[in-house]
């Protein structure tokens, strides 16, 4: 709002005699309080006018005086009115499904669509936040919103060379095969963006330290990873990584998955083409055939790659660790279960039986998760000490009269 | 989930709003285009320019430019001039100029109301009999009576000042919504500035008539400044003083503006119904007239015409010249003027060019740029204090008033339409769209805020609080000291802060760069010295360059000829000094031997005081900054 004004002056030095003001000398300034300094005796000369109602500076006058707004407090609210008014017009605008505007880069626009195959057709569509999660009609919105702006016919009046049209190329390239479900499936197989991603899965060592330094890491570090290769599975659906607290049921039926892991993943898309110029069917049958094998080899890297992945995840998951102290835990309960149960005596074993029922409705309340297995265990580790507490009670307690839920 | 991709575009319906300007002679009217600029659009004609003349012809209506050549044949039944009229009592109405189109005259029922009479045609009534008259059998009665005429009937038709304006307003409208391809919601419409309420109110309801709803009656003033506010040619200050100058058909009206960014008012006005182009039209007829008499030896009396060959004679003149006007205003050639049949059946073409043009209307210049200074000496102003001149009015599109304001001691500096090359095709400095334009782009504004409170709305009334405020009586600024500066002058470096005539609350940034000496310090303090100033004008006269005298030359009437030369320069007295404030320039640099230093200066003025705040700006954050108040 505010226009800083340039003036093409220098101002001379100050000359050393300079006092600060005749006027009011001794007075000093402060720097710190605009207020400080009320001169009684200067004033300027004043008169009344009458504006013109007219144009935006005379709305903004009207609002600061309604309103009865200082230049600072009226400049933050205009800001906020503008935001609010772009805010209503990208609202109007709303149906674009998060599409939304990319910015394109020079390096984007400078593609050869000679070279589309090495393209990343989700950047081109402006997609890239997306990318294999973006839906057809996703896809058809970021294609017209760029074939708006690209157009050939758009630039034709613009200056430069208006016969420039390789990105729009790029863009019906990209529209071509992310259109299109089996181009785009056998694209998604190799995506550049997470091919590079693919690259940094951490060493065995390294994911190690950092899991025995913080268990957390290990989510931080496997989830994204999981989440991301759970895309090329045929069963949904996948499980994935979970959190600390999983039972050992679910953390078995995840490595259970990810070891039989069914991938439509290809690699189709890589393969060499076939020289369409030539006639000779040897050469396309040899092409082929490397292709075909290529394919298999890639294929079989891949999964070895995976297999490799969740055999790394399943050395450094902390919850196998947990896991196994607990089965250890749970099968030393059982041993010390067995002395308290020979001791307990009949009336014992019946409030025991009422105890029990009455945790259980505790537990239930309280909605803990628990796998049932666990909970079974748990309970009986409770009861096995219950059942002793109790069988000190009523021996402290002979002769007392009866406990009120007692039925002895 | 699945939205379908071109249904959802459903915009919020924004009012669909036009600017019209409603001259006496002609109308015109602007819409937003899709650029978000003000456009003047044509009528179904092709016409910008839509003549202000309703006529009634048999059982037509001719409106606009139409009805304007039905002033040859048919002037007893065409209306024009009735803009000045609205709002007018009949006796109110000077009754003594010539009348060339239908007379106004007292309405024969309403008292004091000025109407016009015009002879139409009616279409006939239904041949067939009454209704009541209807046989059993449902069937029309048969009837012994013929069968009544099926030609129209002439009659008489009485038609009030206001019911015309609706009529064109109407058209103008229809004309807007045939370009839109919607309908008109809503307009501003242009009147100029000595409109009075009651003139304001008739021209309201002619308009609500005519099914538009007026969301403001806009000063000229305003309409015009709007223009040169929100498109401003390069180079001019958003602070700066304007005059307009309105060259009507039946009036001139000057104003002298101050537009301060963006906010402007009236500094002074005036309005001089004695000088119009009406006498330029006359003058060329006059001067074609002799022309043609010359030519053709047919005695042809203009100006006062009195015969009725000379009147429709005269009528074809003038209409004639609207196209001379044009090309002389377009094209630096001659112009041409042709009538066919002009008098006895002989026709006329003459040619004129731009110099004879502007020798015939040079004493209307002059009056226009006589009365343009004595506004500008009234309000205390030199035309040197005038930065811009805004021109409105298709008379006001001709280069040579244009040359005659900077031959009567305007500037070179001085903007104008002509010199910022923004007349020719239409630009932004177009007199003759130039009102409607603002109308326009006013109306925009206004239908942007058609959903806010009512105390906005009211705002932009003529009677708004709001809009009377304080404006500063001189001009204030910083003089920064300078050593030997010597008596005459400010004695430093001056810095404009607030201009004189500017709206309080003002608020100005400056930045200038600052020499802090060579000498190495402890401290470097920049003083500023706060001043109320005075302008004025000194005039210095410089004697021409002595030719040398050659020997035998002895005639000297072409040497007292010249005179001196006169150079008028803008100065700056001191006459109060407000305060004074000392900054401290802490982050100073030293640039070839020398330290410097980037200051920013803010001028923060209202009605209760000015303060000043300064700060060192550099690359790296600004500094501390300074300030005082002044009450």
């Amino acid at each position: 709002m505010a226009t800083v004004i340039s003036l093409p002056i220098t101002a001379p030095p100050t000359p050393a005699s300079w006092i600060q003001d005749q006027t009011n000398a001794g007075q000093t300034i402060s720097p710190a309080s605009p207020f400080a300094n009320l001169f009684a005796n200067a004033s300027f000369e004043l008169k009344a006018i009458k504006l013109l109602p007219v144009g935006l500076a005379y709305l903004a006058h009207v609002r600061r005086s309604i309103h009865n707004h200082s230049f600072e407090e009226h400049d933050k609210h205009e800001e906020e009115r503008r935001k609010r008014v772009k805010n209503d017009e990208g609202q109007a605008n709303e149906d674009d499904l998060g599409v939304g505007d990319e910015e394109e880069t020079s390096e984007l626009l400078a593609l050869d669509p000679k070279e589309w195959k090495k393209q990343d057709h989700y950047a081109v569509l402006g997609l890239s936040h997306l990318r294999y999660t973006a839906t057809q009609e996703q896809i058809k919105i970021a294609h017209r919103k760029k074939v708006l702006k690209h157009h050939p016919d758009k630039k034709a009046g613009l200056a430069g060379d208006s016969n420039d049209d390789a990105f729009f190329k790029c863009i019906q390239k990209a529209q071509e095969v992310l259109s299109n479900p089996e181009k785009r499936r056998q694209f998604d197989s190799i995506d550049p963006y997470y091919m590079e991603l693919e690259e940094e899965v951490p060493r065995e060592k390294e994911a190690r330290r950092a899991v025995e330094r913080d268990p957390k890491e290990f989510f931080d570090t496997f989830g994204p990873i999981f989440e991301r290769e759970a895309r090329f599975s045929k069963n949904r659906p996948v499980p994935m990584l979970g959190g600390m607290d999983d039972s050992k049921q679910q953390v078995e039926n995840f490595y259970d998955f990810w070891y039989n892991f069914d991938s439509w993943r290809s690699f189709e898309y890589l393969d060499k083409e076939v020289n369409e110029g030539s006639d000779n069917r040897d050469d396309k049958r040899y092409t082929e055939k490397k292709n075909r094998s290529e394919r298999a080899r890639r294929k079989k890297e891949d999964n070895a790659r995976l297999r490799s992945l969740v055999d790394l995840a399943l050395a450094v998951d902390p919850r196998m660790k947990r896991i196994k102290q607990e089965e250890k835990e749970a099968r030393e309960a059982k041993r010390r279960k067995v002395k308290p149960g020979a001791k307990s005596g009949e009336d014992v074993e019946k409030k025991r039986q009422e105890e029990e029922a009455e945790k259980k409705r505790a537990e239930e309340a309280t909605a803990q998760e628990k796998v049932e297995k666990e909970k079974e265990k748990k309970a009986k580790a409770k009861a096995a000490k219950d059942a002793r507490r109790a069988a000190r009670k009523a021996a402290e307690e002979s002769g007392a009269p009866t406990p009120p839920n007692g039925a002895a | 989930m699945a939205l379908s991709n071109g249904s959802a575009r459903s915009r919020k319906s924004n009012p669909t709003v036009v600017g019209i300007n409603f001259g006496n002679s002609y109308a015109s009217i602007a819409v937003i285009n899709k650029e978000g600029l003000a456009d003047c659009i044509a009528n179904e004609d092709g016409e910008r320019q839509i003549a202000c003349a309703v006529s009634f012809h048999g059982e037509e209506i001719y409106i606009g430019n139409q009805a304007k050549p039905q002033l040859v044949r048919n002037a007893q039944n065409t209306i024009i001039n009735f803009r000045n009229l609205l709002g007018k009592k009949f006796s109110e109405i000077p009754k003594d100029q010539p009348i060339i189109s239908a007379p106004v005259i007292q309405h024969p029922e309403l008292p004091d109301v000025a109407a016009y009479k015009v002879a139409i045609l009616q279409p006939a009534p239904t041949p067939l009999p009454p209704a009541s008259v209807k046989s059993s059998s449902n069937t029309p009665a048969t009837s012994v009576l013929p069968t009544p005429r099926s030609e129209p009937i002439p009659a008489e038709r009485i038609i009030t000042v206001q019911e015309v304006t609706s009529l064109f307003l109407k058209s103008l409208v229809q004309s807007a919504q045939d370009f839109l391809g919607r309908e008109v919601d809503g307009a501003v419409i242009v009147v100029p500035s000595w409109f009075d309420d009651s003139a304001g109110a008739a021209l309201k309801s002619a308009a609500e008539d005519a099914g538009v709803e007026v969301l403001q009656l806009l000063d000229e003033a305003g309409a015009g400044a709007l223009v040169s506010i929100t498109e401003p040619v390069e180079g001019l200050d958003p602070d700066r003083t304007s005059l307009l100058v309105d060259l009507g058909q039946s009036s001139l009206s000057l104003s002298v503006l101050s537009i301060r960014h963006g906010l402007l008012y009236a500094i002074g006005s005036a309005h001089h119904e004695d000088i119009n182009t009406e006498q330029i039209d006359t003058k060329l007829v006059k001067f074609f007239t002799k022309e043609f008499t010359r030519k053709t030896k047919v005695p042809l009396t203009v100006c006062p015409s009195t015969e009725t060959a000379d009147k429709r004679a005269e009528a074809k003149l003038r209409l004639a010249l609207e196209h001379t006007k044009r090309t002389i205003s377009a094209s630096p050639g001659a112009a041409s003027c042709s009538v066919e049949s002009l008098k006895d059946g002989v026709d006329f073409t003459g040619s004129i060019n731009r110099m004879r043009f502007d020798m015939e209307v040079r004493t209307v210049y002059d009056s226009v740029v006589r009365a343009a200074l004595d506004l500008l000496e009234g309000v205390g102003l030199e035309p040197l204090h005038v930065d811009e001149i805004i021109y409105v009015g298709g008379s006001a599109s001709l280069p040579g008033l244009d040359e005659t304001f900077f031959a009567k001691g305007f500037p070179e500096s001085t903007i104008t339409p002509f010199t910022a090359g923004t007349v020719i095709g239409g630009g932004i400095g177009d007199p003759t769209t130039l009102l409607a334009r603002g109308a326009a782009l006013q109306a925009q504004l206004l239908a942007e805020i058609a959903n806010e409170d009512e105390q906005i709305h009211a705002a932009f009334r003529p009677e708004s609080e709001h809009a009377t405020v304080h404006a500063t009586a001189r001009t204030i600024g910083v003089i920064l000291p300078e050593a030997d500066a010597g008596d005459e002058g400010l004695g430093g470096q001056w810095v404009l802060g607030i201009p004189r005539d500017t709206p309080l609350p003002y608020r100005r940034f400056v930045q200038f760069d600052c020499d802090l000496g060579e000498e190495d310090k402890e401290e470097r303090i920049l003083g500023m010295e706060l001043w109320e100033v005075s302008e004025g004008v000194k005039v210095e006269k410089i004697a021409p360059p002595k030719r040398e005298k050659e020997e035998g030359e002895e005639d000297e009437d072409e040497e007292e000829e010249e005179e001196e030369e006169e150079i008028r320069e803008k100065i700056l007295k001191k006459e109060k000094q407000l305060g004074a404030l000392a900054v401290k320039a802490e982050k100073a640099r030293k640039e070839n031997g020398r330290w410097k230093t980037r200051v920013q200066v803010q001028f923060l003025a209202h009605s209760r005081g000015i303060i000043l705040i300064a700060a060192e700006v550099s690359e790296d954050g600004t500094g501390a900054p300074a300030s005082i108040h002044i009450s």
